[in-house]
């Protein structure tokens, strides 16, 4: 029997329907080279997948890096296969509780290392995953306890694509299984943007019945809007900056008074790299939703290590420059809508009089809206501009509406109700349509969820989304009027078209989901923190469950009701409710202790 | 022989003042053995002390790590301070004095010992306190005029009288630098402890009235050399002291800020024949080692609370720092004034003749006494009512004596 048929054997111990497909398939997908050191490694494109010279020593203090964070009960999920050098290693490190699972989207690359790598000895241990990504991503849910993921990174690369997509469907699959809550510490900005969307973060979280403190420093806003007054320009943006700075420590401060699992917080939030170092330095993790266009604001730039977690609304591009930069966790998650605020609502004649057109337009005077809109002017339509930033609108002045107020919230939404063609154009400060436009506008989720009807610039990151038969794409300017015309004219197939794209912000568009997203994401990074707690690990049952060999513990975790979630602080609480005559022992004695320095607070600012 | 703790998690300069309570304790039941409980970065300083026979450290790191374990389970966390009080290997304790009205020290009583004499005496979450600690709590509350010093109340707390020779630490076994040895061994030199160093900024003296001191000492006393006292935090201000010093008198400054371990500062002050400073824990260790202090008291200290223990020691004491009430509500991060003058000629004046003439409007010149009630403080000599009513006060409190269940505690069993 040969290395080859003798690894094959090993498999099939574990898995003969593995052992089948490996004996189906042909390999020839790695190219085998001897490394210096006198063993196989492996190329791909002309690129080593192990080291040149030593790939055993390379393997070994990859997996020493790995298995620093790995906890008791963790199932290493590998993503990277190769002559599986790093698996070895790994399975070599880790205590016998841990299981390990090998993601493999390729059966051929395993051919290849199973030709020339032996299993002996340590294959028996780790559990090989094939087939498609979905089917992959079933498989770790069910059979792993809780997901530590762990990426070998030369080994990416032959299958980026398979790992990307199985990677997104661990997150969901994941997002099922949650059962436990956290409390999470949102931090907006002081106006802007990004402040409505904290609020539709807010309250998708709540709804995951999850327990939000929201930091809403736009309370603060009259405070620094007063201080353009101040007409020295330094002077002003001095002031402006130090206010900022004491935001950021009034953040810091509410942290202290109620620690959450973690801060999320969101483009613009006030928070300096000094205070982000201090919440590192008290283990507060941190994750940031930069929801602007990275290419137009670079800030993020010199925030880049100051948060834990990042998460983009573009991708590419966007994901490369950031990892490049610095960023430890960088992940694609788009915007969205509320349906309970963007929704189809019922105006009246009134309403409807002012807020109703043929064809509107809502949103800031870019210059590429300056320029594109005039279009619209002069066709056989009603044409309205709404929104602010229109000073010198020049022919467009004489449809700009409300002379160029910033519309709430509820106003936008009738509008867009009130609309039968919204045009929906991307900003751009040069001309035209942004050639590098990928993200995808708040705007286009919202008049979706709305119900209405939308013609929209093309996107890179569209289609992902939305298809073409949910709304009007234009590819260039030329094409805008040709395609409102044509929609005007069909009202069947706008109405019918708007439901499409409304059912599909529903079924995965909304605020929830992307709330899901990110927490799955965070948790499948951080298994034993943010994973545990969505996993239910500190609910009542669970620790009872792990809790045999600690009487007083266990009748004390009795006391709470199975699903709540338990902390040291609730445990604390329980034994001081005994009373001051109360005879403690040793165990509850040490909780109560742990208590006292978990409330110390004085080194936190 | 039965074996008790003392605990005394507090900083250097409670630790301390805790050697008197130790010392009557000790006297009071010669076949206990005690053990110290005190913060880690002291356990070196306690092993010191007579009459201790073991010093276990209390590592709030530890706890800090145990209650913010990254993913906090409650058996995890239970056997991580299980695991840690075990690697410590503390003994059976059947009594625990517990000198601190601290939640965790109250905790640490309990979680070590069956008894707790002192704070917490009641039980751990019980909030009532034996006479002498309520006492205690209410002059740190109210700073009345009261005239029990802090270490005779350790001892009121303990459940015995103040000691009848003040004990004192002796290091000279400790060794020490060569180049501080040398110049330390030279008995014709007088040494001068100069305590640059203060566990809060706002009872730092400014280093430009050091200047002073030193460089009008040193004109008045020929033989005498300064010798610097500090932690690591205070080398640049040591530093900078010895850049504004004329150059004639740097060859008298023997600079040890931070370059001795605390034992090796111990023994550094056995060698010192006076230790200036404020009321900082190196003042208190330099008169545990035997040299006389002057006491520069200001910002929240107050004589008669905390100056130095024993006879013949010196305190200026700022006279706004004595007259501000309820302290407590000013604690809290609120800048105090610094004195306009300081007693610089008066305190070396006072080396020199031991006595001195008319004194800065801004501060008083107290003296410390001791009589079987324990140490007092007086201002001209002449001891007021309120050092006579410390009687009534020791008959008061020890009357009320300690809670129900520290009264059926049998003496014998203290006694061992």
């Amino acid at each position: 029997m040969n290395l080859f048929q003798r690894n094959v054997e090993i498999l099939r111990r574990q898995d003969p329907s593995i052992a089948a497909q490996v004996l189906e398939c042909s390999g020839g997908v790695l190219s085998i080279q001897l490394a210096k050191s006198g063993v196989p490694t492996a190329m791909v494109k002309n690129r080593f997948l192990h080291s040149a010279y030593d790939p055993i020593r390379e393997a070994e203090r990859w997996a020493e890096h790995q298995v620093k964070d790995c906890q008791s009960g963790d199932t290493l999920v590998v993503l990277g296969v190769g002559l599986f050098y790093h698996v070895e290693a790994l399975q070599a490190k880790l205590p016998q509780e841990n299981s390990i699972m090998v993601v493999v989207p390729d059966v051929s690359e395993l051919v290849d290392g199973l030709s020339v790598r032996s299993l002996d000895g340590w294959g028996d241990r780790v559990r090989w995953v094939c087939g498609t990504p979905e089917k992959m991503a079933l498989q770790v849910v069910q059979q792993a306890q809780r997901v530590r993921l762990l990426t070998y990174e030369p080994g990416l690369s032959l299958h980026q694509d398979s790992f990307d997509t199985f990677r997104s469907l661990l997150c969901e699959q994941l997002s099922k299984r949650v059962s436990g809550t956290l409390h999470i510490m949102v931090v907006g900005p002081i106006y802007g943007g990004s402040l409505p969307i904290t609020g539709y973060v807010v309250r998708a979280l709540e709804s995951l019945g999850h327990r939000v403190s929201w930091v809403d420093h736009s309370l603060h806003y009259p405070g620094y809007r007063n201080l353009e007054t101040i007409r020295d320009d330094r002077l002003r943006l001095t002031v402006q900056q130090r206010f900022s700075d004491t935001l950021g420590v009034i953040s810091l401060a509410h942290v202290a008074e109620d620690l959450p699992d973690f801060v999320l917080a969101m483009s613009q939030a006030p928070l300096s790299m000094a205070v982000l170092e201090q919440m590192r330095r008290k283990k507060v993790l941190t994750a940031m939703w930069f929801v602007e266009n990275f290419r137009h604001f670079t800030y993020w730039q010199q925030m880049i290590g100051g948060y834990d977690y990042w998460f983009v609304m573009q991708q590419a591009a966007c994901l490369e420059a950031f990892k490049n930069a610095g960023a430890s966790q960088v992940s694609y998650l788009p915007l969205a809508a509320d349906p309970a605020i963007h929704q189809s609502v019922a105006l009246t004649s009134k309403e409807q009089q002012e807020l109703g057109a043929d064809v509107s337009f809502l949103g800031a005077g870019y210059r590429n809206r300056r320029e594109i809109l005039p279009a619209l002017l002069g066709q056989e339509w009603i044409f309205k501009l709404w929104g602010n930033e229109w000073e010198q609108a020049g022919v467009l002045e004489t449809v700009l509406q409300r002379n160029g107020a910033r519309i709430d919230t509820p106003t936008s939404v009738k509008i867009f109700n009130a609309t039968s063609v919204n045009v929906n154009l991307h900003s751009y400060t040069n001309q035209g349509f942004d050639p590098d436009g990928d993200s995808v506008n708040p705007r286009t989720f919202e008049l979706a969820s709305c119900g209405a009807f939308q013609v929209i610039d093309h996107r890179t990151l569209l289609p992902a989304l939305f298809d073409e038969s949910m709304m009007g794409v234009v590819k260039s300017p030329e094409e805008l009027v040709p395609a409102v015309r044509k929609y005007l004219h069909e009202p069947e197939q706008r109405r019918e078209m708007a439901e499409e794209s409304q059912k599909q912000v529903v079924l995965s568009h909304t605020y929830a989901h992307r709330m899901q997203t990110l927490l799955s994401t965070m948790g499948l990074a951080c298994p034993d923190r943010i994973g545990a707690i969505l996993q239910g690990e500190r609910q009542a049952e669970s620790l009872l469950a792990r809790s045999r060999e600690c009487p007083e513990l266990v009748s004390l975790l009795k006391s709470f009701p199975e699903t709540d979630r338990v902390e040291l602080v609730d445990i604390a609480r329980t034994i001081r409710q005994k009373g001051p005559e109360a005879k403690l022992g040793r165990e509850e004695l040490l909780i109560l202790m742990m208590d006292e320095y978990r409330q110390e607070k004085r080194d936190f600012l | 022989m039965s074996r008790s703790l003392l605990i005394q998690l507090a900083r250097l300069g409670d630790v301390i003042q805790s050697l008197p309570v130790i010392a009557s304790l000790h006297t009071e039941f010669p076949k206990q053995q005690l053990d110290l409980l005190c913060a880690a970065p002291l356990v070196p300083l306690g092993r010191l002390f007579p009459g201790i026979h073991g010093v276990y450290p209390w590592e709030g790191e530890k706890w800090h790590s145990f209650s913010a374990m990254s993913n906090p389970d409650g058996e995890q966390q239970l056997e991580a301070a299980r695991r840690y009080l075990t690697d410590l290997a503390f003994p059976k304790y059947l009594l625990a004095y517990n000198l601190n009205n601290h939640p965790r020290s109250i905790l640490a009583s309990h979680v070590l010992s069956e008894r707790v004499i002192g704070a917490g005496d009641q039980g751990p979450l019980n909030p009532s306190c034996p006479p002498w600690v309520e006492y205690l709590r209410q002059v740190a509350r109210e700073r009345g005029n009261n005239r029990i010093h802090l270490v005779d109340a350790f001892c009121g707390v303990c459940g015995v009288r103040p000691p009848v020779v003040v004990p004192t630490i002796q290091a000279r076994d400790v060794e020490l630098p060569f180049d501080l040895a040398r110049i330390l061994n030279d008995v014709s030199l007088v040494k001068i402890g100069i305590v640059l160093g203060a566990g809060d900024a706002d009872r730092r003296v400014p280093l430009l009235v050091w200047r002073r001191f030193i460089e009008a000492c040193a004109d008045h006393l020929p033989n005498c050399v300064f010798v610097l006292i500090g932690g690591e935090g205070e080398r640049e201000a040591a530093l900078a002291l010895e850049d504004q010093l004329l150059p004639q008198y740097l060859p008298r400054i023997l600079n040890c800020v931070g370059r001795t371990t605390l034992p090796q500062l111990a023994h550094v002050f056995n060698w010192c024949k006076w230790v200036i400073g404020s009321d900082t824990g190196p003042l208190h260790l330099g008169v545990a080692c035997g040299a006389w202090a002057i006491g520069w008291y200001f910002s929240r200290a107050r004589v008669h609370e905390t100056g130095p223990y024993g006879v013949g020691h010196y305190v200026w004491q700022h006279q706004k720092s004595v007259i501000s009430k309820n302290m407590e509500a000013q604690d809290f991060g609120q800048e105090r004034e610094l004195p306009c003058s300081w007693p610089v000629m008066e305190t070396i004046q006072l080396m020199v003749d031991e006595q001195v003439g008319e004194c800065s409007s801004e501060w008083n010149l107290w003296t410390s006494h001791r009589d079987e009630w324990g140490m007092f403080y007086t201002n001209g000599g002449k001891s007021d009512d309120m050092v006579l009513q410390r009687k009534e006060t020791w008959e008061r409190l020890s009357a009320l004596g300690f809670h129900q269940d520290a009264l059926l505690m049998p003496r014998e069993m203290i006694a061992g």
